[in-house]
């Protein structure tokens, strides 16, 4: 099928008329009679052991319902994303992070709950703990774990013969690379509210794995899973910060021993300091290369500091490694990753999950390279690009790989690559022109051998008109809007004609969380499974109303077609006519992500199946005298299978590269002995309207064979090309390698000094 | 802390709340009136999800503290559209996809309804110095300053008819 009628037509988002006329509610606008407000107390130092902790002031306080330390929680005291639950919901014995919580409170009011905070008695016996990275791994350093050590895991990717690999290399360098701690800072901090509903906890959740919470919330209540009810409301961005859970089930705990509503939102301070960020890397690479630019072999190691907790830390170090090799054919390949316990805040999932610290990376490494053996960065990357059939350092076999090169040379064309040395490098005495290019390759989905599955539920009611009930999260990035624009198409319907019921687990079934780009593709591919049915059923319903022979029917935009002709025969009739002759007309889909291909023996075990390409070219300005750097234009090119939403599709784009924008720029937490400095949003900086450059986006759409109408993910490639397309650019205005972001003024005049008093005479 | 009465007339309705005089204005909104269209992200004035107008000016509802806003006249999100009629500003944020998890877009509408007021034919770079104190992570500022040059455009063809 090629003329879709709603597949790539321009569509408002769902439910965009609540956002846009403030009726939308979020977490923090939901008022329930009698409703609590949570609060949670976290430590004064970020790794100590308590010696007392006392909460009989705080219980005696006027309009304190209820005050919880870990003694009293029913069930299981202990965050569930990744095994060992190693991450308490109240801390008991030991503190290991700033984030860790102590107590939990319910009180009338924001002021007595602040007051029971304020009346916990607790001492401390400081520990000396552990905040740098290489630190820790030494064997000497403190122990984040008395019983596990600070290598927490190592991956070792093995592919090739890479001392024979070097030994064929005309030119070998060796690199360092530094990516720093990345806040999320979604708009709407995090949130839920909880509140006993007869035997049942409903929470309301601003989260993306609503099931998983389910689970969570059950385990640590000590309820059957089916006694809890997590409901998504409208929810204010995540970026992979919702993934694991948050305070929806300190919500839910106080809710259970309160026996009223609890609203636990936190504070945007609170919400810097306490969840997962992006991992600071740190990245060797040692990489060997032919004079004529074929890379050879490949070395390298990534280090991420994961802070004290699991939590998707070893999952995240994982991606990293698995995506060092980048977008280019390399033979021989040895990828590492070790995820390392401090007592640095917690890292996990954010956009990108891992690939914009190894995309970061491999591409500085790419365009020193080519500087090395004098060749064009373009060239470089034409000569090395991946292709379909090749085989990648992980054991894949790329089933569709034309991306790369088209979205390389469409970038080059559209950003005039060959044009650029016509123009003036040095437009003023102190102001410095310069270009860089990035390609990346992105993992679509969360890999072989983890589960990786949705299902979607589709009602045809008698007026013709579709229900379409997914348990997937919409976090803002459209994925209710694509998935009901797949219903539409799948079924036959207008897209008006679809309604989406919202993740509700007591009526929506799991869609898995939404993360690693996955749900257009394996909730779009449950939705395509649950219509097929119900298509079936009206076109066997039309077959024997009209006699005409199904293979000439059509359905298409709530109308009834043969042979292109529509007919008088309506949606309604034929829904009403299958239903009297005891057709049904709902259907659930289940989608399980396929890897059809057998890796050789010995592959990483966790490699992934889909891959999406994009690149990406800034032409920056950089004062050379104040370290300014000026984006003056950005050309995105990305690989998204098919379009489902124009709109939406452009906003995860340009959101993506803005976010990219703010990673090269100025992102970073400033980390102090495991205090953060900047915990709010007038010192951890994000790109404002004023910091987006002129973007050019264009979208190719090869279509992925296993894809729901040929549309792989889009929601986090995006991002990954930005940071070293803008840090290639400014190396190549100002001459000097760098290796770190953000490319903060500070850096790049310090780098520019540096130079300078090495070649003191050359006035660059 | 004894209360005080403060009177405002907010989206055309005179109101008067009992409220601590350290409340804020969003706290008014939010908690006394129900006015749950203006969001809070930072509470401390860095991020604008609060921005409401009050006499004509855009301001962060949360750094206004009650007794600031006691006679004013505020105008909220929920104040724009009228009998149901989408505002074009509105029609616009959510036709140019203005915006994706809309956590910031009621702050952002009333930057640029004020923006508007002051300057019915902004330039590109006037609508982003305009929303420059509101943050969008998603990054949905090209769609909102599309929105606003289509609503400039509308609006002059609407008023030279």
């Amino acid at each position: 099928m090629t003329d879709f009628s709603v597949i790539g037509k321009p569509a408002n988002a769902n439910r965009s008329r609540e956002i846009v006329t403030g009726q939308a509610r979020y977490c923090p606008d939901i008022r329930l009679p009698g409703m609590l407000v949570g609060k949670l107390l976290y430590p004064k130092i970020p790794c100590a052991r308590i010696t007392r902790l006392d909460v009989t002031a705080a219980r005696m306080l006027p309009g304190v319902v209820t005050v919880l330390t870990a003694r009293d929680i029913p069930g299981e005291n202990s965050y569930l994303y990744a095994l060992p639950a190693d991450q308490p919901l109240l801390v008991l014995d030991v503190v290991r992070y700033q984030g860790d919580a102590l107590v939990a409170v319910a009180a009338e009011t924001e002021e007595a709950a602040q007051a029971a905070l304020d009346a916990v008695q607790v001492e401390y016996e400081p520990l000396v703990g552990v905040y740098d990275v290489l630190e820790a791994m030494k064997p000497n350093a403190h122990q984040v774990w008395s019983d596990r050590g600070n290598v927490c895991d190592h991956l070792v990717i093995d592919h090739g013969d890479i001392e024979a690999g070097f030994k064929q290399a005309d030119v070998i360098i060796e690199n360092t690379f530094y990516t720093p701690l990345v806040e999320h800072a979604f708009m709407e901090t995090e949130g839920a509210v909880a509140y006993p509903d007869a035997a049942t906890m409903v929470v309301y959740s601003s989260c993306q794995a609503p099931h998983r919470d389910r689970m969570q919330i059950a385990r640590s209540l000590g309820m059957p899973e089916n006694r809890v009810r997590v409901i998504t409301p409208h929810i204010g961005g995540a970026f992979g910060g919702k993934d694991e859970a948050h305070v929806q089930i300190h919500a839910a705990l106080l809710a259970q021993a309160s026996g009223h509503p609890v609203r636990l939102i936190r504070s945007r301070e609170e919400s810097i300091l306490t969840h997962v960020k992006r991992h600071p890397v740190i990245i060797r690479y040692r990489s060997g290369i032919t004079r004529d630019g074929k890379l050879t072999a490949l070395h390298a190691e990534a280090i991420g500091d994961t802070g004290p907790y699991l939590n998707a830390g070893r999952d995240v170090m994982n991606f990293v490694a698995s995506t060092l090799s980048g977008p280019y054919f390399v033979p021989n390949a040895r990828l590492e990753a070790y995820t390392v316990f401090t007592n640095n805040p917690i890292c996990g999932a954010m956009r990108g999950y891992g690939i914009p610290q190894a995309s970061f990376a491999y591409e500085a490494q790419m365009d020193l390279l080519a500087r090395a053996i004098g060749m064009d960065p373009l060239e470089m990357r034409m000569r090395n690009g991946l292709e379909t059939g090749m085989q990648v350092p992980t054991g894949v076999t790329i089933r569709e790989g034309r991306g790369m090169k088209v979205c390389l040379q469409e970038a080059a064309q559209l950003s005039g690559w060959k044009e650029h040395e016509k123009e003036n490098r040095r437009p003023a005495p102190h102001l410095r022109r310069g270009w860089g290019m990035a390609s990346i390759w992105f993992s679509i989905g969360m890999g072989r051998n983890i589960t990786d599955h949705a299902a979607a539920t589709l009602e045809m009611t008698l007026d013709g008109s579709v229900i379409l009930l997914t348990g997937a999260a919409d976090m803002g990035q459209g994925a209710h809007t694509a998935l009901a624009q797949i219903a539409a198409e799948a079924i036959g319907v207008n897209l008006d004609a679809v309604k989406v019921v919202t993740p509700d687990t007591d009526r929506t079934f799991d869609a898995g969380p939404s993360v690693a780009s996955r749900q257009t593709f394996i909730s779009g591919n449950a939705v395509l499974r649950a219509a097929q049915p119900i298509r079936d059923a009206l076109l066997q319903t039309a077959n024997e109303i009209t006699g005409f022979p199904i293979n000439i029917l059509q359905l298409r935009e709530g109308l009834v077609l043969a042979e292109g002709e529509v007919l008088s025969l309506t949606m309604a009739e034929l829904a009403a006519k299958a239903a009297q002759r005891n057709r049904s007309l709902h259907a659930d889909g289940f989608y399980a992500m396929e890897y059809p291909e057998q890796l050789p023996p010995n592959s990483y075990r966790y490699a992934p199946a889909v891959y999406t390409y994009g690149t990406q070219v800034a032409q920056v300005l950089v004062d050379i005298e104040t370290g300014q750097v000026t984006i003056e234009k950005l050309v995105a090119v990305q690989d998204a299978g098919k379009v489902i939403n124009p709109g939406g599709a452009r906003g995860q784009i340009e959101g993506g590269v803005i976010m990219g924008l703010g990673y090269a720029l100025m992102e970073e937490l400033l980390v102090d002995q495991g205090s953060t400095q900047n915990p709010n949003l007038g010192t951890y900086l994000i790109p404002t309207a004023k910091d987006v450059p002129e973007l050019t986006v264009k979208i190719m759409e090869i279509p992925e064979p296993y894809a729901p109408f040929g549309a792989k993910g889009l929601g986090e490639p995006p991002l990954t090309p930005t940071a070293p397309a803008i840090l290639n650019a400014v190396v190549d205005a100002i001459g000097i390698p760098l290796y770190r972001i953000p490319l903060t003024p500070e850096r790049i005049l310090a780098a520019i000094d540096s130079q300078r008093a090495e070649n003191p005479e050359n006035g660059n | 802390m004894d209360e005080i009465e403060v009177h405002l007339n907010v989206n055309g309705l005179p109101r008067s709340v009992q409220t601590l005089p350290c409340s804020t204005l969003l706290e008014i909104l939010r908690d006394k009136l129900d006015l749950t269209g203006t969001k809070e992200g930072c509470g401390v004035g860095d991020c604008g999800a609060c921005v409401v107008l009050m006499d004509g000016q855009a301001v962060n509802a949360c750094l206004v503290l009650a007794a600031q806003a006691d006679g004013s006249e505020i105008i909220t999100v929920e104040g724009l559209a009228q009998d149901g009629q989408l505002h074009p500003l509105q029609h616009y944020f959510a036709e140019k996809w203005a915006l994706q998890c809309g956590f910031c877009t009621p702050g952002m509408i009333m930057s640029c309804y004020a923006l508007l007021l002051n300057n019915p034919n902004p330039s590109p770079d006037e609508i982003r110095e305009a929303i420059a104190g509101n943050l969008c992570r998603c990054g949905s500022y090209q769609g909102v300053v599309e929105a606003v040059l289509a609503t400039a455009k509308i609006s002059a063809e609407t008023r030279h008819d």
